[in-house]
């Protein structure tokens, strides 16, 4: 019997040539956003490649220049976008690109796709991400929203119901046909974006590629199975066609499009962001609280990291020391000023995290928000990517900007501002190359929308799934 | 016009009962006040921080001032001075606030070379920039058509579904008729809503008085129109309930979401903008590459560019500061081409929405609006040349101190140029998006009109 309305429900579906038609127009924009994120993707990513291999390039083969010449000539970070992420942009258009790594000073990302812009991208983009969190939900409310209420105008459900099985059981299986029908128009270009995915990492795909399309493509099908529950409880509770459809897209406007928004909002007005300038400001005034690197000034602590060394090298003047003291003291200020620049770093996203968890925790009243962090997380585009790759890049910076020091320190005399080393120095540094973390990482940053999603899915299997057996059929 | 006014009378009793009606209105109300009180909020907050940015500068001033008690070479200033370029929100930004949440409203400037200095972003929240303002513009744009599609999906259909609809035709009173004094009366309370909601935000703002209250209002007035044809025209169709509701949120979802999208990946591959990070790349290496040239040589191109200050001594020894700020200037003047099809650029794509948004109506609203209140693209690359000439006022400023080798004292400070930039208006841009929004309208009442002649009302 469950088997039968089932697979009436998928047959009837397939007949009706309105759905079909919208099922086809939505799998023609899912087939397009694949290929419009490849083309988007492939254009910045080589674009990020070139400007990358450029700047290695220009450093390793840098004139003959004084090490801490060097330290301030610096280098670039180009963020390249992570393998998935042409499934989902995420926050990837709204975040900084390139990051210049000198000598002393933390730098913002700039160059984000939003600021070369107009006011238009704030409409929203065309990825696949888009279409499976706003529009297959919109299509499977049209599709389920008449289950019920169908059935009752027409009077057919007194009839099934008299045939045995409980009213539970119908919805089941309705929510059985009804998943086999939204698999249908899914399917096709999940399977079309798995396999440009191969084609594009060839047979050496690496496993965590896998398990975050794994991920990504399992955290949408659970919430496709809410909406369809969801959808198909909300028809059992109306007598109306019309006003359980109403109900539905009401509910969908809130979900998809005021919410997000106003949780965004309301975080930012909750915690104020620091402008740049004031955190700049704030850096600077600790910073000269350190040891100068560039020395200018004899102030207590360059005398005490002096002091310091003559102890341990047994000497009694900066000259007679086996190391360059400038190079030591340079290091010394860096060491300082990173530290100061790291924890201003870390107290801003910390700020940003607590006005994102506003918008994690509204995961609990709206499933397309605990998909959407989900997705961004899997794709590698979300705030925690973005953060690791900016530390990521400080740490090469700071690793670079030592470095160039500690060769200050051990092949320059102490006073030396002449010497210009020769350009083999520079190929003995590695060019900055970024990893993406695990899946698992990125997981892990996403249990709250993780843990909100399965909520959801109990809340309407077995809530729902209880309101139904209450109602009552006229 | 007796009998349109008693529909219209029942039309109010009907719309009272309806809890349902009476709760989608009242929330949209909320959510303008929310958007009005969210975009003064912001707006606020970034004068705050732009007046912060004179007490910084102070206490920069001051520092320096302690530092070098007798004055010192302006080479010093130049290089530890710090101070802002500041693009001032003009009044209307709070209603609109465009761009200016993703493009820095100040830049902080030294007298290096500027191009290294231009592009540094403000502290953003990308989650926050990605989901958008919910400002009056918002409200407006995206969710004042969801009311009235709310209102009208049904409003010939229900009558039919309720079986009333034989009861009225009954009357001697026409189809249009009835459709129309339902449509009015929709119209009465969405407009009114609509324009005291804009009312509200003028005040709160505190918006200049000017102009911009009749377009905006005709905006608003047009594009509220604009929605109510569309009712018209799916009513016309003839159709249930659920397929009315469908259709509009259908509309809605192309216009607002999908046309856009796709227009912004058209002009994505249209008009690419590679330049940003070559610009990047080039100016450091020009800048860096100056440390390497023989000074002679670096002069020399300078001078040619300077002729004024040619007379100048030979530069002896390893360092001197207007050698220093010379081929930063001269980083400057390499990458000057980029730069400005950079810019170029940034207005080109901005132009290409401007003609393409003939597509989708609520793109070329949300185009007004942000032209009103100068927060699109346009005046965000005009703040970028407004800053480029600021830069330009600084050398100038500290040039004669350089090349003719005068101490820069505490008493130089106070003649140092300041900047300051509001942005403006762009008018044109506001009449040719008025007169498409007003074709619009005519176009989808007009089709409505042809709709109903063509099609036969059907009572069941």
């Amino acid at each position: 019997m469950i088997k039968s309305i089932a697979k009436k429900e998928f047959i009837s579906t397939l007949r009706d040539r309105r759905f079909m038609a919208l099922s086809i127009i939505v799998l023609l924009l899912l087939l397009a956003a694949t290929v419009v994120g490849l083309h988007s993707y492939n254009t910045l990513q080589a674009e990020r490649d070139a400007a990358q291999q450029t700047v290695n390039d220009q450093f390793a083969n840098s004139e003959d220049r004084h090490p801490h010449r060097m330290a301030h000539y610096g280098s670039y970070a180009f963020r390249p976008k992570s393998s998935i992420s042409f499934l989902d942009f995420g926050m990837d258009s709204y975040t900084g690109a390139s990051v210049f790594m000198e000598a002393h000073k933390q730098n913002s990302a700039n160059f984000s796709q939003a600021q070369q812009s107009s006011s238009l991208i704030r409409f929203g983009e065309m990825t696949v991400a888009f279409v499976l969190q706003m529009l297959i939900p919109l299509l499977i409310i049209f599709l389920c929203f008449g289950a019920f209420t169908q059935e009752k105008e027409t009077g057919t459900l007194k009839i099934l119901l008299s045939q045995g099985v409980s009213l539970r059981q119908v919805a089941w299986a309705k929510v059985a046909g009804y998943s086999k029908v939204v698999a249908l128009v899914v399917a096709p270009a999940m399977l079309l974006a798995s396999a440009l995915l191969f084609g594009k990492g060839g047979f050496d795909l690496s496993g965590d590629v896998l398990v975050r399309l794994l991920l990504f493509i399992g955290s949408y099908l659970v919430y496709f199975f809410i909406f369809i529950v969801l959808s198909v409880v909300v028809s059992a509770l109306h007598q109306r066609s019309s006003t359980a459809l109403v109900m539905l897209l009401g509910i969908w406007i809130l979900c998809c499009v005021i919410i997000p928004k106003a949780s965004a909002n309301l975080g930012a007005t909750l915690y104020t962001t620091p402008t740049k300038a004031q955190m700049d400001a704030d850096v600077h005034e600790e910073v000269a609280k350190g040891i100068d690197g560039h020395g200018s000034g004899q102030d207590e602590r360059t005398e005490a990291l002096k002091q310091e060394l003559f102890k341990k090298y047994k000497v009694s003047s900066i000259e007679k020391l086996p190391v360059n003291f400038d190079g030591i003291r340079m290091a010394a200020g860096e060491e300082h000023s990173t530290q100061v620049y790291q924890e201003h770093f870390d107290e801003l996203t910390d700020i940003f995290r607590k006005q994102n968890r506003i918008s994690e925790y509204a995961s609990f009243l709206n499933p397309y928000l605990a998909v959407r962090h989900l997705s961004m997380g899997m794709a590698g585009a979300d705030f925690d990517h973005y953060v690791h790759f900016q530390n990521e890049a400080e740490q090469y910076r700071y690793n670079l900007a030592q470095g160039l020091n500690n060769i200050q320190t051990t092949r320059l005399k102490y006073g030396d501002k002449e010497t210009r080393l020769s350009s083999d120095t520079w190929k003995e540094f590695q060019p900055f190359v970024y990893e993406t973390p695990q899946a698992g990482w990125a997981l892990t940053n996403h249990i709250v929308s993780f843990i909100a999603l399965f909520m959801w899915l109990a809340l309407v299997s077995l809530v729902g799934m209880q309101l139904i057996d209450k109602t009552k059929i006229a | 016009m007796k009998k349109f006014w008693i529909l219209i009378k029942f039309e109010w009793l009907n719309f009272r009962a309806d809890k349902g009606l009476l709760i989608l209105t009242i929330l949209t109300l909320f959510a303008g006040l929310y958007g009005i009180y969210y975009g003064t909020t912001e707006i606020n907050r970034q004068q705050e921080n732009i007046a912060a940015l004179d007490v910084l500068t102070e206490q920069n001033i001051e520092e320096l001032k302690a530092k070098y008690p007798n004055g010192t070479d302006a080479g010093d200033i130049g290089y530890y001075h710090t101070t802002f370029a500041v693009n001032h929100p003009d009044s209307w930004a709070s209603l609109s606030l465009g761009q200016r949440d993703v493009n820095p409203y100040y830049i902080k400037l030294r007298l290096l070379n500027l191009q290294s200095q231009l592009y540094d972003t403000e502290n953003i929240n990308p989650l926050k920039v990605l989901s958008g303002n919910f400002d009056l513009a918002f409200v407006l744009v995206y969710l004042f058509p969801l009311l009235i599609i709310g209102l009208c999906f049904n409003i010939l259909s229900v009558e039919k579904e309720q079986g009333t609809l034989p009861l009225l035709l009954s009357q001697p009173i026409g189809l249009p008729l009835i459709v129309g004094a339902k449509l009015t009366f929709r119209m009465m309370l969405v407009l009114g809503m609509a324009l005291l909601l804009s009312v509200v935000a003028m005040v709160w703002g505190q918006v200049s008085p000017d102009m911009r209250v009749a377009f905006w209002l005709s905006v608003v007035v047009l594009y509220c129109l604009f929605w109510f044809g569309v009712a018209f025209v799916v009513a016309a169709l003839q159709k249930n309930s659920a397929f009315n509701a469908i259709t509009m949120l259908g509309v809605w979802l192309l216009l607002t979401i999908i046309i856009p999208a796709l227009l912004n990946v058209y002009i994505a591959v249209k008009q690419p903008m590679p330049q940003a990070l070559e610009l990047t790349i080039k100016q450091r290496e020009v800048v860096h590459g100056g440390w390497d040239k023989p000074k002679r040589e670096t002069m020399d191109k300078f001078f040619a560019l300077y002729p004024q200050w040619t007379d100048t001594t030979e530069i002896q020894g390893r360092f001197a500061w207007r050698w220093y700020y010379a081929f930063h200037h001269l980083g400057d003047v390499a990458v000057a081409d980029l730069a400005l099809d950079y810019q170029e650029g940034l207005q080109a794509r901005h132009q290409l929405v401007e003609q393409l948004n003939v597509w989708s109506v609520p793109v070329n609203v949300q185009t007004i609006f942000n032209a009103m209140a100068g927060s699109d693209l346009p005046s965000y690359v005009s703040f970028l040349q407004s800053a480029t000439q600021y830069h330009d006022s600084l050398r100038e400023f500290y040039y004669p101190f350089l090349f003719n080798q005068v101490n820069f004292t505490n008493a130089d400070y106070v003649n140092e140029p300041r900047h300051s930039f509001t942005s403006s208006p762009d008018f044109a841009t506001v009449h040719a998006g008025l007169y498409k929004l007003a074709l619009s309208v005519l176009l989808v009442f007009a089709v409505g009109m042809l709709l109903f002649r063509r099609i036969k009302a059907s009572v069941k």
